[in-house]
């Protein structure tokens, strides 16, 4: 069975936010919620790299851990999903993501949160019929359903954002790395997967 | 249980063969088909309404629920944003464009995109755009007709026409028009009687194009994007092309990947693409060609040139070698401030670890001196035997999405379309593709004299408004100026610049944005905004920086009540009272030009520069077809394109029938003229001082004449005995052409296309086969000389290297000499101590205007800045995020941004992107655009600061090396 | 404001929000060296500042932090101890309360209750003890649902109707706070000089405050155990305040690890005071006859008042006695 997972070559990312935008035009993310980011390290000096990161949709998920409502869902493919039905924007999730990955809607008083928004690898909710328009404006696209991959990766600007089955994504970045001779690892895997791609 | 559920044999099949597609492509050259996956693919999605939100707040967009009955169109256009010209596919319900996806098909972008392509959809959604025609009454906005807007503003164009002149109108166009626009824009002027008619080529590549065509006959990138694959050896210098040109990277990282090339990046910025490159070498502002020279003194010294090329192919590298003499590696050190070791080491892998390519943009354009820098590259690329090849060549990626389209289709003061010039001849020529009588066109202008005369160019139209009549070499100042499609933040000296928008008698901006024209200036009455749509909401061609020519789709109708260029063109043509002859072979659909006759006509004239085989038909057939063009090659196996080369870039000889393939890459000796081979053009005599200017023994595959011809004439083809191979219709066309006397005609001229034909029957290309010159003699610095910036923060180095002499420019006197020597002799670098650049972020584009207004990449920049590097802020007691004022050296601009502390710049420079606007030296002016129509994002522009300084040749401004000072503002 | 008096809240409740920057590489040349093979490598900047940390355009200063593993930790921390640590403090303390009450059974007024009282609380302090006391039980209750309650009551009532019963209580939590927080500066400024510690005390203590024997140890208005149980509402309320503001206004004063530290900090310190004030109101109900009144009409018998608290009573009876004679 599939098992999907994000991966960022730090060594090809240009940190140009096109997984950025394609992730807001994807799902109609709005203003103040960043499903997806790209975070450089070294800005500006020797040693610069650019991540873009999302939610990992990790192994042993932590926001689904320490939830208090029990509100996450893991799919057949592994995607880490939620339901903003029963998701009562505690905010735990935010601390124990490794990745930085939930984000909510600031509502109302004091700074209370609104129901938690994150990536779902592009696989609309947990709930619901798939690709129905109630599913996109909850919780945005509805691509796997249709056979595709979450558009940050299918318009990365030099395919430096791999998404898919984690196993083939692992293939593609070693032979990259075995073909130029250098590569500085699959970044966040060891947190997410307890594994890292071994060259 | 709340989870759904999913066929996982189903899922993981398939994403394993979307997964292979769409990463594996990478590492085979393959061309990639996701079309089976779209069209299984069954669309409920929800469209979207629109988002009108505040900064700040949060709002969810509402999401219109979508008939899934209701079929799914698929369109595809490209990108409007920059010159990699990637495809963007749009699906369509009910006229919505509810969604985008990966272009997978195009061999340019593969599915990429950047930010600003990744987000195109919400520029048709267009919560910012402006929604109707506007003027200003007494300083406030309001709305009118287009009737009644068009009827005002031509009433008043042919009152200043009447007591002014037709000199007197600046029409300003685009780099963001198609194709067919742009042609139609500067036959706008011409039927108006101005060569007054610029864009945005002049600030951006006018220097390359000057100083590229003037070695080797055309001012375009040599090879292509896809190309750089093959190269060993990739030099960037002065372009940052990961923010700039982001889809490129793919391109340039496969090829630094596959190949274990080089990837050397030249630049004053330790830029995002320095961060991934194998050589970063930090050079000081403005010493672009001691850079250069730096190289070529260890090549010569070490005699790693290529020699039997220099001997074929190369006129006047002596004169080179003296100059470049006087560029020990200490004075380059002392110069650059780039020890010598690192540029031997660029020079030995140029040489040895061939092919090699250089890439440039802005860093080496927007000079002072960006003609010679230019030439300078040129130059390097001679002595090394690297142009006319794959993997080697002049990279010059231009800047927006048709600017080498517009440049083309002729939007320069100094040209007719398709860079005819501006002699007799050349106006006899298009007088006869348009089918007007030459003294027609004669009687609109004030004169003969004036109708062979540059125009004013952008980057000095404010000049020649608030000059009086004595100093300006026309009948009288600028009285209107007519914005098509640009920014008003896109030129220095922005203080001087706001005056003369207040001069003038009457302006009117055409653009889907205000733009900053409309708000800069303390204006009242007499302007006018008329709002005209995307590209995507028409349909045209448009030419990527690779030449490659691309036909985009309609995606949806105009938006709110905005037009396309084309049809504010003919209606205000209509108004003007000359839209029967402008428009005579263009059929008028209700008000709306048939772009396809645009493209048809262009075909008909555009003969020099290889534009007559791209008809309408082709084009839309390579977009149907992507899928079939090779990555690296760019050529076609199979079905109606088999052989042909992506967009048909130009050269594309002959008529769309004979089938030119199009040309990959410029004065490849190695192919067939027909397979799109080509030679150096023979375009400046057959020789000088006894030297010839002709090729010695090279020549394209196939010729019949292995050495050195000029250029194609009717007389030529008698001479070799072929002028018989002729049809009768070809040569009834000829004599037309010919006025009885046919010898003269030539290739660029001959409307049958007989004699391109015959040419390459004979395997010779038709404009000739010469040498390029690395001495261009008739440009003012024949071998490329350093002068140091106007503002330099090394005065002590003008006094060897000072800029060029006043002199009487376009109209106008350059006297860049004299503010030079008032800078030095008031030691302005003691005051402005801060080397001032600017450039690009990967977010916004141009100007910015339309970028900051889409919400999806105003968020991601959300403030002006300024990178200043640790020691300087310590120096000055700033911290990171503080806001900052910014102080310029003249006109006591200053601009106050956000400091951005970064050993991104060395000491003593700063940069600041050029995007922003809506902020004027400390004042916000938000309130003053229309209601609903202001960016997102505002903030102060840098052009603000940017100072006097012009290229000679083509009156480029000086962008990136002027002298500022930084303080921290007291609260 | 607010901001303000969140980072003095926070600097009084000492989690650290500080962090280092991450370490810049060795000082490479400025110009003429080989960027792509200074890369960094994700393990050395875990191991160098256990998070990788970077720069972001976007005002979400969050959002820099790239990869923080500790989040697994805490994650570790909260389904595993956290539950043990709760189930053992909130059942083991109500398991020793019985254990108690079965061998000690109530404690009665010595000789039954008299006829005459004397006022203990006034209707300001018996007012602000309930607001404080009612608030704090809702404040348990829903913080304990937290923890605990998709192991204990969501199997009972199900999803959906556990996930609403939660949202409520959420909000409860974070509008009872302000309350909870008022009624604990209240009572720091009403009763703070009665709770002064001092010798007396330590003899309070060493008697096991009377409890067992029939001797009880001489006490003003609070004795030594009612000074502990007002000293662990002050402290303990004040960092649950502290903490609970700063989980109320995420991000406001720290990062995610300071945001970690301080949920842990207020898990810890509200378990403990969930044991205290089991223990509280076991003996101020069933546990000792005559208390509840203090807290109730706010009379306390005289013979209750003589017996726990009797120097106090001598100090109301000089007081009510103009001439500074008993009273009987």
């Amino acid at each position: 069975m599939a098992r999907v997972k994000f991966l960022c070559d730090a060594d090809r990312c240009i940190d140009c936010n096109a997984c950025v935008t394609a992730c807001k035009n994807a799902n109609e993310v709005p203003w103040g919620i960043n499903r997806r980011r790209v975070v450089t390290i070294n800005d500006g000096k020797p040693g610069e790299r650019s991540v873009s990161m999302a939610c990992m949709h990790c192994t042993d998920a932590p926001c689904a851990a320490v939830c208090p409502v029990d509100c996450f869902f893991t799919t057949a493919d592994a995607v880490v999903l939620h339901s903003k039905d029963l998701c009562i924007g505690c905010g735990y999730c935010f601390y124990a993501c490794p990745f930085g990955a939930p984000q909510y809607p600031k509502l109302g008083n004091f700074g209370s949160r609104g129901k938690m928004d994150k990536c779902t690898y592009c696989s609309g909710g947990p709930e619901g019929a798939d690709g129905s328009a109630a599913e996109f404006a909850k919780y945005g696209a509805n691509r796997m359903a249709e056979g595709k991959l979450p558009l940050c990766a299918e318009m990365c600007s030099t395919k430096a954002l791999l998404a898919g089955d984690g196993e083939i994504i692992a293939q593609i970045y070693r032979e990259r790395v075995l073909k130029r001779g250098y590569g500085s690892g699959a970044w966040g895997w060891q947190t997410a997967y307890k594994e890292t791609v071994n060259v | 249980m709340l989870i759904k559920r999913r066929d996982s044999a189903v899922q993981s099949s398939r994403l394993q063969s979307t997964t292979l597609h769409s990463a594996l492509g990478e590492l085979s050259s393959g061309v990639l088909d996701r079309r089976a996956f779209l069209r299984r693919a069954g669309f409920t999605a929800g469209a979207v309404g629109l988002a009108g939100l505040p900064l700040g707040s949060v709002k969810r967009a509402e999401a219109a629920a979508i008939d899934p009955a209701i079929p799914v169109k698929r369109v595809k256009s490209v990108c409007t944003h920059c010159s990699v010209g990637c495809s963007v596919i749009a699906e369509v319900q009910n006229g919505v464009w509810v969604r985008q996806e990966a272009a997978f098909e195009s061999p340019i972008n593969r599915g990429s995109h950047c930010a600003k392509g990744a987000s195109v959809r919400e520029l048709v959604k267009g919560s910012r755009r402006l929604r109707s025609p506007m003027k200003l009454v007494n300083g406030e906005w309001q709305k009118l007709t287009w009737d009644t807007a068009l009827e005002e503003i031509s009433a008043k164009l042919l009152k200043i026409r009447e007591q002014s002149g037709p000199e007197s109108v600046f029409w300003l166009g685009s780099a963001k028009f198609s194709n067919e626009g742009a042609y139609l824009y500067r036959k706008m002027a011409a039927f108006w009687g101005t060569n007054t008619a610029d864009h945005q080529a002049r600030i951006c590549h006018s220097t390359t194009v000057a100083g590229v065509a003037n070695t080797w006959g055309y001012g375009a990138m040599t090879n292509s994007y896809n190309d750089i694959r093959n190269a060993k050896t990739m030099v960037i210098m002065g372009g940052n092309p990961a923010e700039a040109h982001p889809v490129s990277l793919q391109h340039i990282l496969s090829g630094k990947e596959l190949n274990r090339a080089n990837l050397v990046v030249i630049d004053p910025r330790f830029t995002r693409t320095a961060a991934h490159a194998t050589d970063y070498i930090r050079i000081r502002p403005g010493s672009d060609i001691p850079t250069i020279y730096g190289m070529l003194w260890h090549i010569f010294e070490n005699k790693w040139e290529d020699t039997q090329f220099i001997a074929q192919r190369v006129y006047g590298m002596d004169d080179v070698r003296k100059e470049v003499a006087k560029w020990t590696p200490e004075e380059v050190e002392r110069v650059t401030g780039v020890p010598g070791e690192q540029l031997k080491r660029v020079a030995y892998m140029m040489t040895h670890e061939k092919p090699a390519t250089l890439i440039w943009c802005m860093g080496a354009t927007q000079k002072t001196v960006g003609t010679a820098n230019v030439r300078a590259y040129c130059i390097l690329l001679l002595a090394t035997g690297n142009v006319g090849a794959p993997g080697t060549g002049a990279n010059i990626f231009r800047g927006h999405c048709n600017v080498q389209g517009a440049t083309d289709a002729g939007l320069d003061v100094t040209s007719l379309p398709f860079y005819y010039g501006l002699a007799e001849s050349a106006w006899r020529h298009w007088a006869r593709v348009w089918e007007v009588d030459y003294d027609y066109l004669l009687s609109r202008f004030d004169s003969k004299k004036m109708m062979e005369t540059s125009g004013i160019p952008t980057t000095r139209w404010f000049d020649g408004v608030l000059a009086d009549q004595k100093s300006i070499d026309q009948r009288n100042p600028l009285k209107a100026m007519m914005v098509f499609g640009h920014g008003g933040n896109t030129v220095t000296r922005m203080p001087e610049m706001v005056k003369g928008l207040e001069a003038l008698d009457l302006l009117v901006v055409a653009d889907p944005h205000p733009t900053t024209f409309a708000v800069v200036s303390e204006r009242k009455d007499n302007t006018y905004l008329l709002p005209i749509c995307t590209q995507f909401e028409t349909s045209g061609s448009r030419t990527a920086s690779n030449r490659s020519i691309q036909w985009a789709d309609q995606v949806v109708e105009p938006i709110w009540e905005s037009k396309n260029d084309q049809e504010v063109m003919f209606r205000l043509a209509e108004k003007l009272g000359f839209a029967e002859k402008m428009f005579k072979n263009i059929k008028i659909e209700g008000k709306v030009p048939v772009i396809e006759d645009i493209t048809r006509e262009i075909n008909r004239g555009a003969w020099s520069t290889g534009y007559p085989g791209q008809s309408p038909e082709r084009l839309k057939a390579h977009m149907a077809n992507q899928e079939r063009f090779d990555i690296v090659t760019l050529k076609a196996r199979g079905g109606e394109v088999d052989g042909e080369t992506y967009g048909l870039p130009w050269p594309c000889w002959g008529t769309p029938e004979m089938k030119h393939p199009g040309s990959h890459i410029l004065y490849n000796t190695n192919l067939h003229v027909k397979d799109g081979g080509g030679t150096f053009r023979a375009r400046f005599g057959l020789e000088r001082n006894g030297q010839t200017l002709l090729a010695e023994g090279s020549y394209s595959k196939g010729s019949e004449i292995q050495d050195g011809y000029p250029e194609i004439t009717y007389a030529m083809l008698k001479k070799l005995g072929w002028e018989g191979e002729l049809s009768e219709a070809e040569m009834a066309v000829i004599t037309r052409v010919g006025g009885g006397k046919p010898d003269a005609v030539s290739w660029a001229i001959d409307l049958s296309g007989g004699l391109q034909r015959v040419a390459m029957d004979h395997g010779l290309v038709p404009y000739g086969n010469a040498k390029a010159r690395a001495n261009a003699f008739n440009l003012p610095d024949p071998v490329p000389v350093h002068r140091e910036p106007i503002y330099t923060a090394r005065p002590e180095l003008v006094a060897k290297y000072p800029t060029r002499p006043d002199e009487r420019q376009f109209r106008q006197a350059n006297i860049g000499f004299t503010v030079q020597k008032r800078a030095v002799d008031l030691n302005i670098a003691q005051k402005f101590p801060i080397v001032l650049t600017s450039g690009r972020l990967v977010e916004y584009e141009g100007g910015g205007e339309e970028t900051r207004s889409n919400p999806w990449l105003a968020e991601l920049q959300q403030d002006m800045f300024v990178e200043i590097n640790p020691n300087d802020a310590k120096a000055r007691g700033i911290q990171n995020g503080q806001m900052v004022w910014v102080t310029g050296a003249e006109s006591n601009s200053k601009a106050r941004v956000k400091a951005y502390v970064t050993e991104r710049v060395g000491p003593g420079v700063a940069f600041m992107p050029f995007h922003f606007a809506g902020w004027f030296q400390g004042e916000d002016q938000r309130s003053r655009y229309p209601k609903g129509a202001d960016p997102y994002v505002l903030g102060e522009s840098v052009n603000v600061l940017t100072t006097y300084g012009y290229d000679p040749v083509t009156q480029m401004q000086e962008t990136k090396c002027t002298l500022c000072q930084i303080a921290t503002v007291l609260a | 404001m607010f901001k303000a008096a969140l980072i003095a809240l926070l600097l009084a409740a000492a989690i650290p929000t500080a962090h280092a920057q991450a370490p810049s590489r060795q000082e490479a040349p400025a110009s003429g060296f080989n960027p792509t093979a200074t890369e960094v490598k994700e393990q050395d900047l875990l191991n160098a500042l256990s998070k990788v940390e970077g720069r972001i355009s976007i005002p979400d200063t969050r959002a820099a932090t790239l990869i923080q593993p500790a989040g697994q930790t805490w994650r570790d921390y909260r389904r595993g101890p956290l539950l043990w640590i709760t189930a053992a403090i909130v059942l083991g303390m109500m398991a020793l309360l019985t254990l108690f009450y079965l061998i000690r059974g109530r404690i009665r007024i010595e000789g039954g209750r008299g006829t005459r009282t004397v006022l203990r609380f006034g209707a300001f302090e018996r007012f602000m003890h309930w607001v404080t006391a009612a608030s704090w039980c809702v404040l348990a209750v829903s913080g304990l649902n937290i923890v605990a309650g998709s192991r204990v009551l969501l199997p009972l009532i199900g999803q959906d109707a556990f996930s609403t019963v939660s949202g409520w209580l959420k909000y409860s939590h974070n509008f009872l706070a302000f309350p909870f927080t008022s009624g604990v500066v209240l009572m720091l400024l009403v009763w703070v000089r009665h709770n002064i510690p001092n010798r007396m005390d330590l003899e309070w203590f060493r008697q096991g405050g009377g409890l067992f024997g029939h001797r009880h140890p001489h006490s003003r208005k609070f004795n030594g155990g009612q000074k502990a149980v007002f000293w662990i509402v002050v402290l303990g309320g004040g960092a649950l305040a502290a903490t609970g503001f700063t989980l109320m206004f995420p991000f406001y004063i720290t990062d995610v690890t300071g945001m970690q530290l301080a949920q842990i900090a207020h898990g810890g310190v509200s378990l403990l005071m969930i044991g205290a004030m089991l223990g509280h109101i076991y003996i101020g109900s069933v546990g000792m006859e005559g208390a509840l009144d203090a807290m109730n009409s706010g009379q306390v018998d005289r013979k209750w008042a003589a017996a726990h608290h009797d120097l106090w009573l001598a100090e109301v009876d000089a007081k009510s006695t103009p001439s500074g004679h008993p009273a009987e």
